[in-house]
This record gives C-alpha cells, structure tokens and sequence, in this order.
C-alpha cells in the first residue's frame, strides 16, 4: 500500500489543488479581493498565484522524494509524480493573465 | 504449457517459488464434486433467488443488460424514425420527450453502467486467480437492486409517466413547478434505487482486487484489467456520490418543499448541473476504462505477443482516473461562468487527451510489433480505433471554449457522445463478449455470423452518427421533435435514420449470434485463443468454484491449468465445506489469511424488496409511511451481520505444505474491514459534495438571511457540543471494547459507547427540533440536509455498537476474535469528524453572515 500511496500522491496532489485554486477563485470574486490591491496585483490574483506556486513547489518535492523500488514499481511511481506535476502546471496556467471573475 | 504469448514478466522480478511448496497431485474428477458441491447454486427458482456465486451474478448482469440495451435500441429507432421528416407526425411532442430521456438514461444506468459491472463480477475472480469475488452477498443484493429499479423505471414508459426532463434532468424544467407529475420522481428514485448496485460492485471490485489477488501476485504484476477495473471501481466510488447527492436533494424538494434549487428561495439550478456532472463526466471514463481494459487483454493475445508499454498504461489510467475528474464543467461552458474557470476546465479536457493517447499508441505499437489475427474481436477492435479516435478529436474540439459555445446542444455533441461512448464502449465489450463467450458458455460460435453483424453495425453506426455532425454543425438543436423550418436538416436526417436501421438490424444480428453459440455451437476446446491470462486455466465453461486450487507463484499462468485442476495449488478442494478463497496483502500479494464467504441465501433479495419498499413508497406520495421502508431495511440488515462471526477458536489451515493460516474470523485486517474503509471514501465524497453544495450556494446567491435560530444560540449550541462530547466518548469506548476485550468486564465498553452513540443521536433530534423551517430558504435546507446526513450516520453507528454488543454477549468476541467493533470503530470515528465539520460550516456561516 505503501508503494500506491507513492504512485498516487502527485495525482491527488493536484485534486487538491485544484480544488483549492478554483474554490479560492469563487470565494475571491464573492468576497471583492479583486477590489483589493496588493503590490502590482489585486489580492485575488495574489492568492491564487501563492497557493498555485506553492502547490508546484511540493509537487517537485514529491517527483525528488517519492520515487522508490526499482523496475516497473519505480518507473510508475516516477510516472505518477510527474502527472500531478505537468496537470497543476498545465490545468492551472490560466491564474498568470485571464481575467478573474467575469 | 500453451503456446502463444505468455505474460510478461522482463520488467518486474518475480518470487518464482517464495518459500511455496506444491500441493501434492490428487484426481481431478472427486476434486471437482467435492467443490462444486460447496459451491453450486440451487436448482431451479429458488437458485435465481438465492445464488451469490459471482458467475452467476456476473452473467445475469450482462444478461439483464443486453435487455435494457435492446429495450434502449428501440427507443432510438423510434427517434430516429421522428427525426427522419422534419415534421415527423410518428410521435406527439411528450411521448417524444419521455423516449429521448429514457433512451438516454437506459443505456447510461441500466445497459453500460451494469454491463461493466456484469463483466467485472464475473472475471475478475477468474483473472486475479480466486474462487469468488470478496462480498458475493453483495454482488446479488446489487443485482436485485439493478433489476427492480430497472423494471419500475421501463414500466414507467408504458404507464405514460416516464421521465422526461433529459438524462440529465435539468432543473428548473424538472422541479414540481415545471413537472408536477411522478415522471421525475421515477427517474430520481429509479436511479437511486439502481446506483446502490453500482456502489455495491464498486466496492467489492477495489476490495477484491487489492485482497483477493493470486499468492503473490503483487499489484505490478497484475493483469492490466485489473488496474482497469481498480481506476473504474475508484471513479465510481468518488463520482457516483454527488449525482446520488443531487438527486437525493432535488428530491427532497420535489417531496417537502426544501429550495435547493430554488431562485426564489436563495437556491440555484446551477448547482444541480454541478453535482449531476461532477458524476456525468468521470461516468464516460467509468464507461471507457473497462473497455479498454479489455482492449489490453485481447489486443496482445490476438497479436500474438505481449502488450507493450504496461507501466505507462498504468500510468496513464492513474492519469485518467485524476484528470476526468477535473473536467465536469466543460458541461457548462454556457452558463456564464468567469473566464478563468472556463480555462482551469478547458485545459483540463484539452490534457487529459494524453493519457488516452498514451493508451491508444501502446495498442497500435503492440499491433505493429505482433501478428495480428483478425478473428472476431480484433474486427470490433478495428471499430474501436476507427470510432473512438475520431470521437476523441471532436473531444478536444469541443473543450475549446469559442466552438463549445458555437456547437452546444446541438447534434454535433449527440454525434460526438455517441462516437465515444459507442466506440469506446460499445464496440469493445462487443469484442469482450465474443472473446469470452467461450468462457462463459463452453461453446465456439457459428462462423460468419458474427462478421456479419460487425458490418452491419460498423456501417449502420458511422452512416447515422457521422453525418449527425454536419446536421449539428448546420444546427440542429438537440431534442426537437420536428424541425418545419428547416429543410436543410432534413436529407441529412433522413440518410441517418436509414443507416440507424442498418445498425438496428447488426446489433439483433449480434444478439442471434450470441444465443446460437449459447445454445447449439460446438463444444470449445481449452483456452482457444492460447492466452496466457489465468482466467483459461480452467475447463470450459467456467466451473463454479473457478480453481479447483488457487494459483499461486507455481501456477502463474494459464498453462497451469492441470496442475490447479490436481490440486497442487493452494487450498486445494473444500475439505471443510465452506466457501473458502484467499486474501492478501494489497501490495505485494503475500498471502495473510483465509476469508470464508457466504453461501446461498435469500438475504439479498430480502434486503432489495425491504429497500425497495421505501423507494415505491416515496414515488406513491406515501411519505408517512416511507419510514416503514427503512425499518424493513434495518431489520433486514442486521440479519446479515447475525450470520457472519464465530464463536470459537479455529485451528490454522494448511493452504499448501508448510503455509498454514488462520480464518478470517482470527485476524483483524479482514474483507469486511477493508470494505468499510472504501466505503468511508464514497461516503466522504458524498459529504464533501454536501459541503460544497453549501459553499457553491453561498458564493452564488448572497445576501442570505441571518438565522433565527442556530448553533450561534447557547440553547442550540449546548447540545451540538454535548453531542460532539458523546460521540467522542464513543469513538474512546470503541477502542477500548478492541483493546480490553480479553479483561474481565470487557463488555462494559460495548455498552458504554452503544449508550454513549443512542444519547448523542438524540441530541440530534434536539438540535433538528430548533432548526430553522427548511421550506424557508436554501440556507436553512442545506442546514437541514446536514443535520439528516448526521443523524443517518448517527443511525448507523448506534447499529454497528449494538452488533458490537451482541457480539460481545454472544462469544464472538475473544482473544483473536473482534466481532463488529473495528467496523464500530470506522463509523463512529467518521461520525463524529463529518459532524465536527458541520458544526464548524454552520457556526461559520452564523458568524460571517
């Protein structure tokens, strides 16, 4: 179990991000961080900027950290990690420029 | 040994012996009697009613379904013939509107969802090398469930009062309002009534899979569809709670008035659309990794090697599993969501093209590096390239926002669906049935009938699906029932319907075919397709017990089929006349204990017709007596755990010389424990939905009213924290009853904690009695709804420390026995966490509003 854990723990990383990213996206919009300025950015863009930057740095850390074994075991493991990785980067992109709540 | 590919072992050590000896040799032919003696089903009717044999189950599965399917098929000729003028006087609007929402929802939840579930229950024991799969009682409750709900929700359609709002029964146009009658009530309850069998065999799949696996046979050795059946069996536990969720809410106001979906009441109808695709998306890839998972099992047989690329095809399961998740909103690309969510959702349906590209190459590579055989299934793979590719373009293009919103609802999204879910569903289960019909029946089919439906079905389809993207993309709505304006649509229209009779008559042809191998085909000779799975390590047709001894680092293959047969396997017979199989531990196969599983009995359909009568109830109007339902159920139900337990110590079982261990009854990590902590999962989706139902309804629709009452108000709170207090000395107690249970007075914690759950499930009721009116605002109903989802969690634990405590009382609780407690243990711990949150969301809510 321990070895599925490893396989899957970029994937679910992602599910949680994800969700994180699109819940803090609806919450920002009800709540007005867009109205709120934050440096060069508006609170909202900061938020989700710092939770999906974040998220990328510890799915790095897992592509390091998790892999173990060796043979099919390992590469699955590595192939998990790097799945999580490349969905946050490629699923979240959209948090650098698009407009935010309309 | 057979000949012709073998598994493929270069990329993964395997413990060729690990330490088992052989069983010694024995006669096949007294080792058969005596198991299939165990093992069989009752003769007659009453075998129909009390079997729980998973081959027997699997098979009147996919039966069942081929019915619903040509019942579904039907319907669609009806469309078509509608469709086929553009002022098609065949049928009135309504009856129109019933039969594109049945024909919908039939071959959605009562052809593909059960068809795979069939597939599943019966081989995967025979893939994994064990004798049954690990809830056979489970398997047969899930069947009764399929089949009454089933029944009900077609005899609606003769009554006039089928559903009729789309499969996907939108709201607005689905609630009391828009649709008084019973027509979405049917399809609510219906549905429900039937997904407890999809809930059911998703548990049992991911539990059997992960324990019930060959000797050794860790989780990178196994057969690839079983990671196809373990992501399909993990999808439907996370994607079938919030459709199960939404249809519980939209009928709770339907039946009490509870706005959840109501504007006008602070609901919202997108939150219906949510929930429904949070499971309707993911529901395409529940459809689709079965078939593919057939797909990697035939491709290589038939081309005569072994697949290629097994980690990146596991890689890229776990990949779909995950994305498909992430994509449920590319459903609503029009309902005016911000642009930055419509690109979260789009890049998300844009990726998760690659893992399925990923898969479609390896196939084609494996092809390419083989000799392919075109026998039957290899032409209805040809189909599935030839189909499901094509569906999978128009896919991606459909995830790109500016054409999502040129093509929606139109007939270009009917052509693509229908391009998906046909060729990667459809035609590979085609391919599964005619690749082990011999397996299922013992018999090889009539020549050149089989070819012949494949034409007829391949031509039939492409000629009515194909040119339904041109009619969508000249724009044609989807679901009209005339179209007098425009006449454009209707050469186009006209030229599929006639190939929809094409594909009628290929798929009547296919159900003859079947039924002539089934009846007068020639006897089959062992393993005909010389696969090297472990599934044709047996005689023809399958046996009921499956292995006559369970395969083990010895017997990793098909060419083992006499030794198994000898006995020289693990667990050789039935010496004991129990239906004994083999559990493991989930990684890497080791063997730990012996699991002793049910034998005939009528529980199941009991427990069906008992739920059953709550559903009928509730589609009556009969609210008041709706309860009665659930006590029929309840006392049903604590049957089958009156019959489970032992009280005594068993001596060891020696599986195989010098491997002895103990039964399930003596350890604690059992089936039964593993399948409670599956169903936690789905049981936390269900409760994460509830929670983003909330969340979704505050963004949405502010400017919601404070409360009159609630946790805020010392009269309110003071109970919630006393019956958090209560419930967390019962999660104490619980340990405790496990931890003491050889001390003197041990029976003590049993009662303390059965006393401490009944108090705390009564201050529930306290805190219900000064709830808000739920009929007042969505606010208040999801209130409501959190509550109920407490209490009936609150039910269920006070039921499971009652079982502890008659366990207790019983003898069943001893040294190494642990009777109901480790599964008291789970519930009650999960009762008291969902409720903490709750009380967490509702305070929360008091003190931002």
């Amino acid at each position: 179990m321990t070895w599925l854990a490893r396989a899957l723990a970029g994937p679910m990383l992602w599910g949680a991000l994800f969700s994180a990213v699109y819940a803090l996206h609806g919450a920002g919009c009800n709540l007005g961080w867009t109205q709120v300025s934050l440096g060069p950015v508006d609170l909202h863009r900061g938020a989700m900027w710092a939770v999906w930057a974040a998220g990328l740095a510890v799915h790095v850390l897992l592509v390091v950290t998790m892999p173990a074994g060796q043979g099919r075991a390992r590469r699955i493991i590595v192939a998990g990690s790097l799945i999580g990785l490349v969905a946050s980067a490629f699923t979240l992109f959209p948090v650098i420029a698009t407009s935010t709540c309309f | 040994m057979t000949k012709g590919p073998r598994i493929d072992t270069r990329n993964d050590a395997i413990d060729t012996d690990a330490g088992i000896a052989a069983n010694p040799p024995r006669r096949a032919l007294p080792l058969h009697r005596e198991l299939d003696e165990v093992w069989r089903d009752l003769p007659g009717w009453r075998g129909f009613f009390t079997s729980v044999n998973h081959g027997t189950i699997g098979k009147r599965f996919m039966a069942t379904a081929f019915v619903f399917f040509a019942i579904g098929g039907v319907l669609a000729m009806m469309i078509r013939a509608q469709l086929a003028t553009r002022d098609g006087a065949f049928l009135d609007t309504e009856l129109y509107n019933q039969i594109f929402t049945m024909h919908g929802s039939i071959m959605m939840f009562l052809f593909a969802i059960p068809l795979l579930e069939g597939l599943a229950l019966w081989l995967l024991p025979k893939i994994l090398g064990a004798r049954d799969m690990a809830y056979p009682r489970l398997s047969a409750l899930g069947y009764f469930c399929y089949l009454f709900g089933g029944i009900v929700i077609v005899l609606s359609l003769l009554f006039g009062v089928a559903p009729n709002g789309g499969w996907f029964m939108y709201v607005p146009l689905t609630s009391k309002t828009y649709t008084p009658g019973i027509n979405a009530d049917v399809w609510l309850l219906g549905v429900t009534f039937v997904e407890i069998s999809a809930m059911a065999a998703a548990i049992e799949i991911t539990v059997t899979i992960l324990r019930c696996r060959a000797a050794h046979m860790p989780l990178t050795r196994m057969p690839l569809m079983g990671w196809y059946l373990l992501g399909t069996a993990v999808m439907m536990l996370v994607g079938f709670p919030p459709l199960i969720l939404g249809s519980i809410l939209l009928e709770v106001e339907r039946a009490f008035d509870w706005p959840f979906f109501d504007v006008a009441r602070g609901g919202s109808p997108l939150l219906w659309q949510h929930l429904f695709w949070l499971f309707g998306h993911p529901e395409v890839y529940i459809i689709f990794l079965p078939a593919a998972g057939a797909l990697s099992t035939i491709i290589p047989i038939l081309s005569r090697t072994t697949i290629l690329g097994y980690g990146a095809l596991v890689a890229a399961v776990i990949g779909l599993v995950f994305l498909s998740f992430g994509l449920w909103v590319h459903h609503m690309f029009t309902v005016g969501i911000p642009h930055m969510a419509l690109s979260f959702f789009s890049a998300a349906s844009a990726l998760v093209a690659v893992p399925t590209a990923v898969q479609i190459f390896a196939w084609i590579g494996t092809m390419w590096e083989g000799r392919v055989q075109f026998r039957l299934p290899m032409l209805y793979i040809i189909g599935f390239f030839a189909t499901f590719v094509m569906g999978g373009l128009t896919g991606v293009m459909l995830a790109m926002v500016p054409f999502n919103w040129q093509a929606h609802d139109t007939h270009f999204v009917v052509a693509h669906l229908h391009y998906v879910l046909v060729g990667g569903f459809v035609f590979p289960m085609l391919a599964a049935i005619a690749y082990w019909m011999p397996l299922i029946c013992g018999r090889w089919r009539v020549r050149g009938l089989g070819e012949a439906a494949f034409w007829l079905i391949f031509i039939g389809f492409h000629g009515t699906f194909f040119i339904m993207h041109l009619t969508g993309l000249l724009g044609m709505r989807r679901r009209i029932a005339v179209y007098p304006e425009n006449a454009e649509f209707e050469w186009l229209n006209l030229v599929s319907s006639g190939f929809g009779m094409i594909q009628a008559a290929g798929f009547a042809l296919f159900a003859f075919d079947v039924i002539m191998q089934w009846m007068f085909g020639r006897r089959s000779w062992r393993n005909p397709w010389q696969a090297p799975t472990l599934e044709w390590a047996m005689p023809l047709p399958a046996p009921s017990y499956n292995f006559a001894s369970l395969p083990g680092p010895r017997q990793p293959d098909a060419g083992a089929l006499l030794p198994l047969a000898r006995g020289e396997g693990l667990l050789a017979g039935a010496p004991r006349g129990w239906r004994e199989t083999l559990v493991v531990e989930p990684g890497s196969g080791r063997p730990q204990h012996i699991a002793v599983l049910a034998t005939n009995t009528a529980l199941p359909v009991a427990t069906a017709g008992a739920i059953g009568s709550f559903f009928a109830m509730m589609l009556a109007g009969l609210y008041w007596l709706a309860p009665l339902g659930i006590v029929a159920t309840l006392v049903v139900v604590w049957r089958w755990g009156a019959i489970m337990g032992t009280d005594r110590d068993h001596p060891l079982v020696e599986v195989a010389p010098g491997l002895s261990l103990p039964l399930h009854w003596q350890v604690r990590q059992t089936l039964g424990l593993t399948g409670t902590m599956v169903l936690l999962v789905a049981d936390a989706t269900l409760y994460g939905s509830l929670l983003f139902g909330v969340g979704f309804l505050t963004v949405v629709a502010p400017g919601w009213p404070a409360p009159e009452s609630g946790i805020g108000t010392w009269w309110m709170l003071l109970p919630a924290l006393a019956a958090l207090a209560l419930m967390a000395a019962g999660v104490v107690a619980a340990r405790l009853a496990e931890t003491r249970r050889t001390r003197a007075g041990g029976r003590l914690w049993t009662r303390l904690g059965l006393a401490c759950s009944a108090l705390a499930l009564a201050l529930l009721g306290v805190l219900g009695w000064g709830l808000d009116d739920p009929t007042r605002h969505a606010r208040d109903a999801l209130r409501g709804a959190v509550l109920g989802f407490a209490v009936v969690h609150g039910v269920i634990a006070v039921m499971l420390a009652l079982r502890a405590d008659v366990d207790a009382r019983q003898g069943r609780i001893g040294a190494d026995r642990r009777g109901a407690v480790p599964a008291w243990q789970l519930l009650q711990t999960f009762w008291l966490g969902t409720s903490a949150a709750s009380v967490a969301v509702v305070a929360a809510q008091e003190v931002l509003a």
